[in-house]
């Protein structure tokens, strides 16, 4: 059966008035503790064969708690398949890793096949990962080919030799990415973010500058008076002023992405705070340390609910008319092996 | 029977439709708004449940039912998934989530104490010596011009501590090639450090602050302990553990949540160090010995470098004593050894 490749789908053509959905999260903190706690101890004693079990199964509890318009989403990727990925990325960390203990010298060679080869888990992740989550029973799909990433990579890649325009990088990156993404035969739309999206790193770039300042100071300072206090006052001063900018970046570039994003009739509202991604994060950051990591789950789900609270979804047409696309299936190996050398371009 | 109301969807669409379900022995069926379809229920496969998620029945051909009566699903697929049921029900109830975690924290407390350690002593065994000897050469070219010149001492005074390392190394035959190799440290202080694969660093304020050339002897022997027992690979190997666990434990909240894990995995490698001290103590004592020298050395310099670090406090350098055990403990061993 072929299915024409439409570029809005079905729903495109459906208009109607506007409709705000916004996305709940219903996961409960206690529930998904006794997911997690189980899921370590079953992975430690099956010596981490069962990991791929929990992975699949955390996956499923937070997209299953994620609705939109009552609906869930679904998560379902075949942990026999993620075991098989896991094998072979532990095998190709072993290597890299490895090679990289033992003759740091030869391991700048290793970042070749990574250059080549990163762009190729990290297509093959995406489109893992996509083909995995169904809402409405309707499949997301990802179609951006190799060729294309490797040319965003190579055409824009050498501009993170130039710290400061990093970000024009990172930009073509994720419209890529986002660009390639479908709902069902429905593709997505990406308006022009580059402005916000590049204007959250430049004020992130200025405050950081400010803050190297005030770093050189005090090291004068220290200098001077050899006061005791100084140094640890600079550790704090440093990695404060990066917690801050981290939080900064995260809110603002994750809502000029999903406000640019459209589907179809569905446009999204995203309005993370800066703020409060900085009080969330460094609460989280505490409540780990202080309970030696038992607070990880309540930091997740915490995260995750604020993340969906400041999210809606537009409708300007009926969510019905989503056409589904062709089945294929998508190998899992690129996602494991990407999930290990933590490539990853979140949306 | 099983009655229940699901959502379906026929595949095509993302269209749903309100159903009411019935299950039977042998199929079930679905009726909706312009829909009337029976499904043996051999040809249904359904998800296994996960907390309170809702249920996914899938059907042949695409189509899907969804429902939140997860007690008409159980009536109907009894037993479905043998694992995951089972997981299930352990993840539903407080007691076993406290087993869980009781076995979590004695595993964790098991590496960290003694898994990792034997863990990177089995693993450092499958290193060939010489690969070890590069690692070596790398911390090597760290220190060599960054942290230290060549050493002032006079070439009569190097030639006789030479003679000295060369007697302590004499014929140990464990295929490191041994050299020691005095420097000028400004920044570091009276120290000697141990490099993988044989290279034993010794800073001339060290040469200084010694007493006798015994007490040199007692210090370069910690040293060759060091090499002997493979510390530096050990060190190495158990960091990169404890990183892997602690990814491996916590790894799932946000990355920037990591940094919370860095404190403790620090105050934890020192612990380790501390360990490897005692080794490379015992080493020393023996070796000693074997040469026709007293430990007491060793328990004499080791005031002294108390008494010098004492003097130096303030100071930002890399000491000594900050990753050792107990001084007044190191010396009891060192006068009490057989």
């Amino acid at each position: 059966m072929a299915v024409p490749s439409t570029d809005r789908g079905a729903a495109g053509n459906v208009a109607g008035p506007e409709k705000r959905h916004p996305v709940e999260f219903t996961a409960h903190a206690g529930e998904y503790f006794r997911i997690w706690i189980v899921n370590l101890a079953l992975t430690i004693v099956t010596l981490g064969i069962y990991s791929a079990w929990a992975k699949v199964r955390k996956r499923r509890y937070f997209y299953g708690h994620t609705r939109i318009d009552g609906e869930a989403f679904e998560y379902r990727a075949n942990p026999l398949a993620i075991l098989k990925g896991r094998l072979i990325a532990v095998a190709a960390i072993a290597v890299f890793y490895g090679v990289g203990y033992f003759a740091p010298l030869y391991q700048w060679l290793l970042w070749i096949p990574l250059l080549v080869g990163g762009p190729w888990l990290l297509v093959r992740s995406l489109a893992f990962n996509a083909y995995n989550t169904a809402y409405r029973n309707v499949r997301f799909r990802f179609e951006g080919t190799y060729k294309a990433c490797l040319k965003v990579v190579l055409v824009y890649g050498w501009l993170v030799l130039f710290g400061i325009l990093y970000p024009y990088f990172k930009h073509r990156l994720i419209r890529f990415v986002a660009e390639n993404h479908r709902y069902g035969t429905t593709r997505f739309e990406v308006a022009d973010f580059k402005k916000p999206f590049i204007g959250a790193y430049a004020n992130a770039y200025g405050l950081g500058f400010v803050l190297i300042a005030a770093l050189f100071g005090l090291g004068f300072a220290a200098m001077r008076t050899k006061s005791p206090l100084l140094f640890p006052g600079g550790v704090v001063l440093f990695y404060g002023g990066l917690f801050l900018l981290f939080a900064y970046v995260r809110a603002r570039t994750t809502n000029a992405i999903w406000n640019a994003v459209r589907i179809g009739p569905l446009s999204f509202e995203s309005a993370l705070r800066a703020r409060d991604m900085i009080w969330l994060y460094f609460s989280n950051l505490l409540a780990i340390a202080f309970t030696l990591g038992l607070a990880t789950p309540w930091a997740v789900v915490r995260a995750m609910r604020y993340r969906a609270s400041k999210t809606t979804v537009i409708a300007s047409g009926r969510l019905d008319g989503f056409a589904e696309g062709q089945a294929q299936q998508v190998s899992v190996a690129g996602e494991e092996v990407a999930e290990l050398f933590d490539i990853d371009i979140a949306l | 029977m099983t009655e229940f109301d699901a959502v379906y969807y026929d595949g095509r669409t993302s269209a749903r439709k309100p159903v009411r379900v019935r299950g039977y022995t042998l199929a079930i069926q679905i009726v909706g708004e312009g829909l009337r379809l029976d499904v043996p229920l051999g040809k249904l496969r359904v998800d296994p449940p996960v907390g309170g998620t809702r249920r996914a029945l899938h059907l042949p051909d695409g189509a899907q039912l969804q429902t939140d009566d997860h007690a008409a699903v159980e009536a109907l697929f009894p037993r479905a998934h043998a694992l995951e049921g089972w997981v299930h029900s352990l993840e539903r109830r407080w007691p076993y989530a406290l087993a869980a975690l009781a076995v979590t924290a004695a595993f964790a407390w098991w590496s960290v104490v003694d898994g990792l350690p034997l863990a990177a002593k089995i693993v450092a065994g499958f290193v060939p010596v010489a690969w070890e000897a590069k690692l070596g050469e790398q911390t090597l070219g760290f220190f060599e011009g960054r942290l230290c010149r060549p050493s002032a001492l006079g070439a009569a005074r190097q030639q006789a501590l030479q003679q000295r390392f060369a007697t302590l190394t004499a014929g140990l035959a464990d295929g490191y090639s041994y050299r020691l190799l005095p420097r000028d440290c400004r920044g570091i202080g009276a120290n000697a450090f141990a490099l993988p694969g044989g290279a034993v660093v010794m800073t001339d304020a060290l040469v200084k602050l010694a007493r006798s050339d015994d007490q040199i002897s007692a210090v370069l022997a910690h040293e060759i302990g060091h090499v002997r027992h493979r510390h530096g690979l050990r060190m190495t190997l158990q960091a990169a553990g404890l990183a892997a666990l602690a990814a491996a434990l916590f790894g799932d909240a946000t990355s920037i949540t990591s940094l919370a894990t860095t404190l403790p995995t620090a105050l934890l490698q020192r612990g380790y160090s501390r360990e490897l001290e005692t080794e490379a103590d015992d080493y020393a004592f023996q070796r000693l010995r074997e040469v026709g020298l007293s430990p007491k050395a060793f328990a004499e310099i080791m005031l002294l470098l108390e008494k010098d670090h004492k003097k130096r406090s303030g100071g930002e350098s890399r000491d000594y004593f900050s990753t050792h055990p107990a001084t007044a403990k190191r010396i009891e061993r060192a006068l009490t050894a057989p």
